[in-house]
C-alpha cells in the first residue's frame, strides 16, 4: 500500500490532464499571430457546427472547456485550441501530424483523449479532416477569451513566484529568533537548571501546572543508557552511580555515555531512519547496493567523534568535492566522501521500460529524503505542481533535481595518497629505470634486438606519465556533437596529451592517455622467483588501464552526451575490463533490456584492439556518458550484484557515433610483437655488461613490487558529472519537458538571490547555503529530532513536515534558543545532548497524576516525563545483552540476514544468517529490503523507502507473539538463566533480583520477588511431576531447575517494563 | 458471531470510548483504518484536529461513525495470479491473432520489458461459449467457466507499469481492518510464490503497522511466532505470573494507555494462538467440500491452491475481511510466460480453475458469496505478438480481471481492447478505479478514506478512481 504513496507522483504521470509536448515561448507567440480562419465560407461553418462542434462538446469540453481547464487547456474557441495549454498549441491548422489533439485522440504517445474510451473511428477521422483543413470555426456569439489559463502558473518563467511571498510568511520560514530564557519566579524557580527549564517551567506555569518530581536514580541512569547508548545499564554501573555522593553524579554517568562507542551506534540508527539505509535496493531482485555499510559505519563514527552537524551535512551533499577531506583515523581512507552515499541507499528498478521515468523516480526519492531530512519539508510535493500549503514551486523542485542531473553514481576509491598511489609511482620508477638501462645497453645488443628495442623505447615523448592529472576542464559539460550533421562523430581518440574531459579515479589509467614508447613489462614465472621477461609495445592515444600490470584498478567516466546516432562504435581490447554505457544515470545494466550497455571487454588476444558496437537506437535523445572500468563497477548479470574484477586491463583506443552498422575501418595500432628479454639479457652477459645487474635488479623489483598490490576500498558515493540544469517537467511527466531551471535551492530560502554554481554540480555552494547559519530550518529540524529522541514527543511533532500540513511547535521560544544554542555551540550535536539531559525537564518522573492529566491530557506542556517504549533494535539489543552480552566488535560487513520460512520470495539470499546475528547490535544486521527482519518490523522499524524521522508506536499481537514464542527470544531467554545460574550467588532470591536489576535496571519489589519465587517453585514441582510436559531434558533435576528459570527469564522479557521505559 | 466470542477481556479506557463511538458490535467497516484491536496507535493524535481537546481521547478520531453507504460486501478474496496472465487465451478472445498468426503486427509496438517483439502469436486454447450469458472462456478455465454468470469481466483494465514489481504494488493498494478480533485484518495465504516486490506487497505502506498482511503458510504452523514452543509455555502459571507482574507495573507507573493496550494486545495474542490453529484444521470440512475444492487432486499445486481456497473461505466466516491468496508453485514461472506459453499457462491454470470453482460454488451454496467479493487478476496482461517464438511480454495496456460476488452484476462484459488485444480502447478501468469499485462496494467512498502521511491527507486510491458502474448490479 506504501507504494502508492512512494509512487504517487508516478501515478500522476498518468493524469488525465491534456497538454502535451515541449512548451516552448515562441512556438505559442507564433500561435497566437496565427492568421485568422478564412470566415464566411458557408460550407465549412456549417460543417464545423453539425459535425464539429458536437464532438468538441460532447467529448472534451467538459475537462477542458469554460468550468474546467485540465491542463490549463480549454478546447471551446479557435484561438483557444491554438494558443493551447500547458504544453503548447493544441492544434497547427492544416497540419494533423503536428497537432498534438489529433495525437491524443489516436491515443499517441503522450495523451490519450478522452481519457476512457478511444473516439469512434468516425469522429476521429473528421476532427483529423478539420484540422487538416484549416480548422475553422463556427458562429460565435461572443468569443471566448482565448487560452485563459485561470491560476496555472507558467512554469517556464523565472520571475518570483507570487505565491511563495504569500507563503513565505509561514512560522517556520522566519528567521531563528534570538530569545532569552524567560525569569522563572516562585519556589519552583530552584528547580530550573538551565534553559529547557525555564521555558518548561513558565508553560507549565501559565497552565497552572507543577513539574513532576525528579526520578529515582535507578530510573534516570536505565533512561540515560536507553536514550544515549541504546543497551541497557549494567548493575555495576548502577551500583556506581547509586552510591556516587558526588555533586555531579548524574553529570558524570551521562559524560560517560556521551564517550561510549555506543552512543554512535544508538544514533546512528536514528539517522539510518531519515537516510532510508538498506543494503539492497528491493524490487524484483533486491540487488545488493555494493558497500551501503560503509554509509552505516561513516554515520556512527561520524557521531561518535561529533562531528559538528554543519560539516556532517556538508559531507552529505558534497563530501567527494571538499579539497581536503577527512581522512579515517586509522586506515587513512577518505571519510567525508563516504557521506555522499546518503543518495544512493534509496530503491531501483533493474529493468524499467523507461529509463528516463525510473531516473525521474530515483530523483523524486533523492528529493523528497534530501528535504525531509535536512529542512524537514515535503519538496517531493512539488513534483507535478507547485506545492498545495507551502511556499514551494514545482521550478523549485526541478532546481533541485538539477543538482542530481549533474552527479553521478560511483563505486569511490577511497585509499588515501599513502596506500596504493605510491606503489603505482614506485612501480612506474622501476619501469622506466628498466627503460633506461635497456636504452642504454642497446649498443652492446646484436643487430634485431636493437632495432626491435629501439623502436619501442625510444621516445621523445618522455614515456608514461604516473604524475597528478592535469586540471581537468571545468566545463566538462560541453558537447562537441555538431547539431546538424548526420555523419559519424568522433566522441573520442585519447590523441590530446591528457584525458582531458574524462574524470579520472583509481590509479590504473595513469594521468593520461598513452604515449609514444608506452610498453608493458610481462612477466612469464618460471619459478617462483624467477621469470622470463619481455616488452609489449603499446600504441599511443589509448586509455589503457595495464601499464603496470594487471592489479591496479581503476575507471574513467566521459563528459555526458546526448544519444544521437544510432550505433557506438568502440576500439577497444583487454581482460576482465569493462564499458558501461549509462544512460540517463542508469547503473543497472542487465539483460533484458539493458545488457548490451554493459560491455564485458575480454578478447582472446586481450592485447589486439578490436571494433565493438552497440545499437543505441532505443534510447535515442537520451544523456548518457561512458564509464570506461578497470574493477569498481558492479555486474547485476544474474540475481546478484557482484563487483566486476579488477585483475586484469582495459584499453580503449577510439569510441565514434554513427548511424551505420559497420565501424570505422581499424587503424593500424595492434599488432606489434612483444620482444623477449631473454636473448637481451644473454647478450649482456656475453659482452659482461654491468648493466646486467641493473636491469635485472630493477626487473625482480618490479616484480616484488608488482605483487603486492592491495585491493582498492571501495565506499558508495556521488561524483560530479557534467553540470545540467533539470528541466521542468510539466505535471511531472518526463516525456513532456518545459524550459530548464537553474540549479539552486529553493526560492523561499534564498535559493533565486544566491550566486549560481560557476563549475561542476554546484553541490558544494548548495551545502554551504544550507549549514548558512540563516536558514531558518537545518538547525531547528534537528535539534527538534534530539528533543523527539529525548522526550518522546518533539516540540514540532511531525519532525520530518514543518509545512503547513505539519504540527506547530508546542514551545516555539523554547525551540527557537536550541537551535540558537547548537549554531553558537559550532553545531554540536553532543552539547545539544548534554544540554537536554541535564536539565530537570528531563529528569522528572513519568508517573500519572490525575489532575494533572485533567489540565494536560497529552503531556504537551511536559508535566511529567513521558513513558517510551522501546524501539525493536533496542528490544533485541537488550535481549542479547541480557542473556550472553552483546558482541561488540563494530562496523564491516552486514551480519547476513536471518532467513525463516516466511520470508520468501526473488532475491532470497542463498543462506540465512545466525538467528542471533552474531550477537552483534541490530544497526549491523543486514537490511534487505524484500527480507527485512520480521521482529524488528513488529516493533515498527520502519520498511526504508523514505525519510522516517517519527516512527509508528503501533501495539500489534504480532509484538505479543514475537516475545512469547520467536525462537531468538527463547534462546536468549534460556541463555540468560544459564548465565545466572553460573554465577555464584547466595540463593534464588539473590538470582532473582540479579534478573530483576539487568531487566529492569531495579531490585524486584516483596512482591515481585515473591511471586517469581513461588513460580519457581511451581515450575519445578510441575516438571518433576509431569517430565514430558517441557523440554525432553528435563529428567534431571538441574535442568528442571534450569527449565523453570529459563521460564522466569522469558516471563521478565515479557514484562512491559521490559520495553517501556519510565 | 464466532469472532466475539472473546470479548471479556481487559478493555483499555481508550478502547472503550473507540468502541463506543463505532457503535459497539460495530458495523463491519468501521474496522477499517480505525479498529481498535488493530488500529490503537500509542499516543497517536495525528488523525485529530490540532488542540488538546481533540488529542484527549484519539482514539475516537481514528473511529469512523458509520460507513459512507450501505455495504454489498463485507469480505474481500483477491485470486492474485501473479506474473500476468494472458487476457487473450482466457476471457478476451481474438480472432484476429489466428488471421494473422505469425505475421508482424500492424500496429506500433510500445517499449516492452524484453524488448524482443515477434510476430503475432494466435492463442494456442480454444474459446467456447458458456452459460446463459454466453460469455466466452478459453479452454484453460473449463470449471471456472462453468460460473461464468457469476462474473463480471473487465476486459479493459490498464495499469501504469510494465514491470512487475511496480505493477504489484500499485495493485496491492488496498488492505482493509479486521471485523475479528483473532484473526489479522488482511491475510495472506501464501501457496508457494511471493509476489516480485517481496513481503513490502503486503506491507502497510503510510498506513500503521496493523495494517501489514500477514502471511499464513499452509502447514500446521501457518503464522510465524503463532505456536507456542512447547507445552510448558502454555502453562498456566506462566501467564499467571506475567499478568501479575504487569499489574505490578500498572501500580508502578500509572495506568498509561500504552502499557494498557500493550497488556490488552497479550491477551489478543493468546486467542490468535488458539484461534489459528483452529482456522487451519480441516478435519470438520466433509469429504464432499474437499472434493469440490480439489484438494486430493493427483495434481500437487492444485492440492495447495485447494487447501488456500477452502481456507480463504473459513476466514471469510470468520470476518476476515481481505485475503490474498498467492499462486502454487507449478515449477518455473508463475503466469509470466515469457517463453513456452502453452505448457506455463496450462501449468498455471490447472493448479487454480478447479480450486477457484469449487470456492465460487461453496461460497454460493452457503450464502456467502453476496456479501464476498471475489477477484481474480494479475498485475497486467500479455502481449498479443510473441516474445521470441512462443511467449508473450508484459502488456500494460490492455488486459482482464474479473469480479463476481458481493455487488457484482454477473455474466457481464465490461470494456473491450482493440482486435489484437493490445490496447484498452473502450471503458478503459485504471487500477485506482477498480480499488475505488472495490472500497464503493464496501460501502466506502474512498475520496472520503484518507490518511495523514508525508504532509497531505493521503488516499488509498491517491487523486484517482472512479466506480466501474458498468460491473454493479
Amino acid at each position: 500500500m506504501r507504494r502508492s504513496l512512494g509512487r504517487a507522483t508516478g501515478f500522476l504521470l498518468g493524469a488525465l490532464v491534456f497538454s502535451a509536448s515541449p512548451s516552448r515561448g515562441d512556438e505559442k507567440e507564433k500561435a497566437a499571430s496565427a492568421p485568422a480562419p478564412p470566415r464566411g465560407d458557408a460550407v465549412a461553418i456549417e460543417h464545423f457546427e453539425k459535425e464539429v462542434r458536437p464532438i468538441l462538446v460532447n467529448r472534451c469540453q467538459e475537462c477542458h472547456g469554460g468550468t474546467k481547464q485540465k491542463g490549463g487547456l480549454r478546447l471551446d474557441s479557435r484561438g483557444a485550441l491554438i494558443s493551447g495549454g500547458n504544453s503548447g498549441p493544441a492544434i497547427v491548422p492544416g497540419k494533423p501530424g503536428e497537432s498534438i489533439l489529433v495525437d491524443a485522440i489516436n491515443h499517441g504517445e503522450l495523451f490519450q483523449m478522452p481519457p476512457k474510451s478511444k473516439l469512434p473511428a468516425r469522429e476521429i477521422e473528421v476532427l483529423t479532416t478539420w484540422v487538416q483543413n484549416g480548422a475553422h470555426w463556427g458562429y460565435e456569439a461572443t468569443a471566448p477569451q482565448a487560452g485563459a489559463k485561470v491560476a496555472t502558473p507558467d512554469l517556464n518563467s523565472d520571475k518570483p513566484s507570487e505565491m511563495v511571498k504569500q507563503r513565505a510568511g509561514f512560522w517556520s520560514f522566519q528567521p531563528v529568533r534570538d530569545v532569552e530564557p524567560p525569569p522563572v519566579q516562585g519556589e519552583a524557580s530552584t528547580w530550573a537548571r538551565n534553559g529547557i527549564d525555564q521555558f518548561i517551567l513558565d508553560g507549565l506555569q501559565r497552565q497552572k501546572l507543577q513539574p513532576a518530581a525528579e526520578a529515582s536514580r535507578s530510573a534516570l541512569i536505565r533512561r540515560l543508557s536507553f536514550d544515549l547508548t541504546g543497551v541497557p545499564p549494567t548493575p555495576s554501573e548502577i551500583d556506581r552511580f547509586l552510591a556516587d555522593p558526588s555533586p555531579d553524579a548524574y553529570e558524570k554517568v551521562v559524560e560517560r555515555l556521551l564517550a561510549s562507542p555506543r552512543y554512535g551506534e544508538a544514533w546512528g540508527r536514528h539517522w539510518l531512519d531519515l537516510a532510508r539505509y538498506a543494503d539492497t535496493a528491493g524490487h524484483e531482485f533486491d540487488y545488493e547496493t555494493l558497500s551501503a555499510f560503509r554509509y552505516r559505519d561513516y554515520v556512527i563514527r561520524a557521531l561518535n567523534a561529533d562531528l559538528p552537524y554543519s560539516s556532517f551535512i556538508t559531507e552529505q551533499l558534497a563530501g567527494d568535492l571538499l579539497e581536503k577531506p577527512r581522512r579515517h583515523p586509522t586506515a587513512g581512507t577518505n571519510e567525508s566522501i563516504l557521506g555522499t552515499g546518503f543518495f544512493w541507499l534509496g530503491e531501483g528498478s533493474h529493468s524499467p521500460v523507461d529509463v528516463r521515468e525510473e531516473e525521474m523516480r530515483r530523483v523524486d526519492n533523492q528529493i523528497d529524503v534530501f528535504s525531509k531530512t535536512f529542512l524537514g519539508l515535503t519538496v517531493g510535493c512539488a513534483r507535478c505542481h507547485d506545492h498545495k500549503f507551502d511556499p514551494i514551486t514545482a521550478r523549485d523542485y526541478y532546481a533541485l533535481a538539477g543538482y542530481l542531473r549533474s552527479s553521478r553514481f560511483q563505486q569511490a576509491f577511497l585509499d588515501g595518497p599513502d596506500r596504493i598511489a605510491p606503489l603505482a609511482q614506485k612501480l612506474n620508477h622501476q619501469k622506466e629505470s628498466v627503460r633506461d638501462q635497456l636504452l642504454q645497453a642497446l649498443p652492446l645488443l646484436p643487430e634485431k634486438q636493437r632495432t626491435e628495442l629501439a623502436a619501442i623505447l625510444s621516445t621523445d615523448e618522455g614515456g608514461a606519465d604516473w604524475g597528478q592529472a592535469p586540471p581537468q576542464s571545468a566545463d566538462a559539460g560541453a558537447n562537441p556533437n555538431p547539431a546538424s550533421a548526420t555523419g559519424p562523430i568522433v566522441f573520442e581518440t585519447f590523441d590530446a596529451p591528457s584525458f582531458d574531459t574524462w574524470r579520472i579515479t583509481g590509479d590504473a589509467f595513469g594521468a593520461g592517455p598513452t604515449r609514444e614508447g608506452a610498453f608493458l613489462l610481462e612477466a612469464i614465472p618460471r619459478t617462483p622467483t624467477t621469470a622470463d621477461w619481455r616488452i609489449r609495445p603499446v600504441a599511443r592515444g589509448l586509455a589503457h588501464s595495464g601499464l603496470l600490470g594487471n592489479d591496479f584498478e581503476g575507471v574513467l567516466r566521459s563528459r555526458a552526451f546526448t544519444i544521437e546516432r544510432r550505433y557506438i562504435h568502440m576500439l577497444a581490447s583487454g581482460r576482465h575490463g569493462r564499458i558501461n554505457i549509462v544512460v540517463d544515470r542508469f547503473d543497472k545494466n542487465r539483460d533484458p533490456i539493458y545488457g548490451g550497455l554493459t560491455i564485458s571487454v575480454n578478447a582472446e588476444d586481450p592485447h589486439e584492439l578490436k571494433w565493438i558496437t552497440r545499437d543505441v537506437s532505443m534510447w535515442s535523445g537520451h544523456s548518457a556518458y561512458f564509464e570506461l572500468a578497470d574493477g569498481s563497477s558492479a555486474d547485476y548479470s544474474g540475481g546478484q550484484t557482484r563487483r566486476n574484477p579488477g585483475d586484469g586491463f582495459l584499453a580503449v583506443d577510439e569510441i565514434v557515433f554513427s548511424d551505420q552498422a559497420t565501424p570505422p575501418a581499424a587503424p593500424a595500432k595492434s599488432g606489434r610483437t612483444p620482444v623477449p628479454l631473454g636473448p637481451v639479457l644473454s647478450a649482456l652477459e656475453q659482452a659482461r655488461s654491468p648493466l646486467l645487474a641493473g636491469i635485472n635488479a630493477a626487473l625482480s623489483d618490479y616484480q616484488t613490487a608488482g605483487a603486492g598490490i592491495p585491493e582498492p576500498t571501495y565506499g558508495l558515493a556521488i561524483a560530479d558529472g557534467s553540470p545540467e540544469d533539470e528541466r521542468v517537467l510539466i505535471r511531472g511527466n518526463h516525456k513532456n519537458p518545459g524550459g530548464p531551471v537553474p540549479r539552486r535551492l529553493l526560492e523561499v530560502l534564498g535559493g533565486r538571490e544566491a550566486p549560481r554554481p560557476e563549475s561542476g554540480s554546484g553541490r558544494l555552494e548548495l551545502a554551504r547555503q544550507l549549514t548558512d547559519p540563516k536558514n531558518p530550518l537545518v538547525a531547528r529540524v534537528m535539534v527538534n529530532r534530539l528533543w523527539q529522541h529525548h522526550f518522546g514527543v518533539g516540540l514540532v511533532k511531525s519532525a520530518d513536515d514543518f509545512g503547513a500540513m505539519g504540527q506547530k511547535p508546542s514551545h516555539p521560544e523554547l525551540l527557537d534558543w536550541l537551535a540558537r544554542q547548537f549554531v553558537a555551540r559550532g553545531w554540536s550535536l553532543k552539547a545539544i545532548h548534554r544540554l537536554m539531559v541535564t536539565s530537570s525537564t528531563y529528569r522528572m518522573k513519568s508517573v500519572l497524576n490525575p489532575e494533572a492529566e485533567r489540565i494536560d491530557p497529552t503531556n504537551m506542556y511536559l508535566h511529567r516525563m513521558n513513558v517510551k517504549r522501546l524501539e525493536g533494535e533496542v528490544i533485541r539489543d537488550a535481549i542479547v545483552f541480557l542473556s550472553t552480552g552483546l558482541n561488540e566488535s563494530m562496523y564491516g560487513p552486514s551480519v547476513k540476514v536471518h532467513l525463516t520460512s516466511f520470508m520468501e520470495g526473488r532475491g532470497r539470499p542463498s543462506g540465512s544468517g545466525p538467528l542471533d546475528g552474531d550477537r552483534r547490535r541490530s544497526i549491523y544486521l543486514g537490511v534487505r529490503r524484500n527480507f527485512l527482519n520480521p521482529m524488528l518490523l513488529a516493533f515498527d522499524t520502519p520498511s526504508p523507502f523514505s525519510t522516517m524521522g517519527r516512527r509508528n508506536v503501533s501495539n500489534v499481537p504480532a509484538q505479543a507473539l514475537t516475545l512469547l514464542n520467536d525462537p531468538l527470544v527463547l534462546t536468549q531467554a534460556r541463555l540468560w538463566a544459564e548465565r545466572i545460574a553460573r554465577e555464584p550467588a547466595s540463593g534464588s532470591a539473590e538470582r532473582v533480583d540479579r534478573l530483576y536489576r539487568g531487566a529492569f535496571g531495579r531490585p524486584p519489589t516483596p512482591a515481585e520477588a515473591e511471586a517469581s519465587l513461588a513460580f519457581l517453585a511451581h515450575r519445578e514441582r510441575a516438571q518433576s511431576e509431569n517430565p514430558g510436559a517441557g523440554d525432553a531434558s528435563n529428567s534431571n533435576p538441574n535442568d528442571r531447575t534450569l527449565a523453570a528459570w529459563a521460564d522466569l527469564c522469558h516471563v521478565l522479557i515479557n514484562v512491559k517494563e521490559f520495553i517501556y521505559v519510565e | 458471531m464466532y469472532c466475539r466470542r472473546f470479548i471479556d477481556r481487559p478493555v483499555s479506557r481508550r478502547e472503550m470510548l473507540a468502541r463506543c463511538a463505532n457503535g459497539f458490535g460495530g458495523l463491519a467497516l468501521t474496522a477499517l483504518l480505525r479498529d481498535p484491536a488493530y488500529g490503537a496507535l500509542l499516543g497517536e493524535a495525528e488523525a485529530a484536529p490540532e488542540g488538546a481537546a481533540a488529542a484527549a481521547s484519539p482514539a475516537v478520531s481514528y473511529a469512523m461513525a458509520k460507513p459512507h453507504f450501505p455495504a454489498r460486501a463485507k469480505s474481500v478474496i483477491f485470486l492474485y495470479m501473479d506474473g500476468g496472465p494472458s487476457h487473450m487465451d482466457t476471457f478476451d478472445p481474438k480472432p484476429r491473432l489466428d488471421r494473422e498468426h505469425g505475421q508482424p503486427i500492424k500496429m506500433k509496438v510500445q517499449p516492452t520489458q524484453f524488448n524482443d517483439v515477434g510476430n503475432v502469436l494466435k492463442s494456442p486454447w480454444p474459446f467456447k461459449k458458456h452459460g446463459q450469458s454466453g460469455i466466452p472462456v478459453s479452454s484453460l478455465f473449463p470449471n471456472v467457466a462453468r460460473h461464468v454468470d457469476e462474473l463480471a469481466i473487465i476486459r479493459s483494465m490498464v495499469s501504469n507499469f510494465s514491470e512487475h514489481t511496480n505493477a504489484n504494488y500499485f495493485l496491492h493498494t488496498g488492505s482493509l481492518g479486521s471485523e475479528c478480533h483473532d484473526l489479522p485484518g488482511f491475510v495472506v495465504l501464501n501457496g508457494g510464490l511471493i509476489p516480485p516486490g517481496g513481503l513490502d506487497c503486503f506491507g502497510n505502506g503510510f498506513l500503521p503497522a496493523s495494517y501489514q498482511g500477514s502471511i499464513f503458510k499452509p502447514g500446521t504452523q501457518a503464522v510465524a511466532n503463532i505456536a507456542p514452543p512447547d507445552a510448558s509455555s502454555q502453562d498456566p502459571s506462566k501467564r499467571d505470573l506475567l499478568r501479575t507482574l504487569d499489574r505490578g507495573v500498572l501500580a508502578r507507573l500509572g495506568q498509561h494507555d500504552s502499557l494498557e493496550s500493550a497488556i490488552g494486545n497479550y491477551e489478543l495474542a493468546y486467542r490468535m494462538q488458539a484461534a489459528v490453529p483452529d482456522l487451519m484444521d480441516l478435519s470438520g470440512e466433509s469429504r464432499a467440500t474437499l472434493d469440490l475444492y480439489g484438494i486430493d487432486d493427483p495434481y500437487p499445486p492444485t492440492q495447495i491452491y485447494a487447501r488456500q481456497c477452502l481456507i480463504a473461505r473459513r476466514l471469510v466466516e470468520r470476518g476476515v475481511r481481505f485475503i490474498e491468496l498467492t499462486c502454487p508453485n507449478v515449477g518455473g514461472d508463475r503466469w509470466d510466460q515469457h517463453g513456452d506459453l502453452k505448457g506455463g499457462h496450462e501449468r498455471n491454470a490447472k493448479a487454480v480453475d478447479w480450486p477457484i470453482a469449487g470456492l465460487l460454488e461453496d461460497l454460493k451454496s452457503r450464502g456467502l458469496l453476496e456479501s464476498t467479493l471475489v477477484f481474480w487478476g494479475g498485475e497486467f496482461g500479455r502481449t498479443p505478438m510473441a516474445q521470441g517464438s512462443n511467449g508473450r511480454d508484459h502488456n500494460p495496456f490492455g488486459f482482464t480481471v474479473w469480479l463476481a460476488g458481493g455487488g457484482i452484476k454477473g455474466g457481464t462484459i465490461h470494456g473491450a481492447t482493440d482486435d489484437y488485444g493490445y490496447h484498452a480502447v473502450e471503458n478503459k478501468v485504471e487500477i485506482h478505479d477498480l480499488h475505488a469499485t472495490m472500497l464503493h462496494l464496501l460501502g466506502i467512498d474512498h475520496k472520503r478514506l484518507t490518511y495523514r502521511f508525508g504532509g497531505r491527507d493521503m488516499r488509498l486510491t491517491d487523486v484517482h478512481g472512479e466506480l466501474v458502474t458498468g460491473i454493479l448490479a
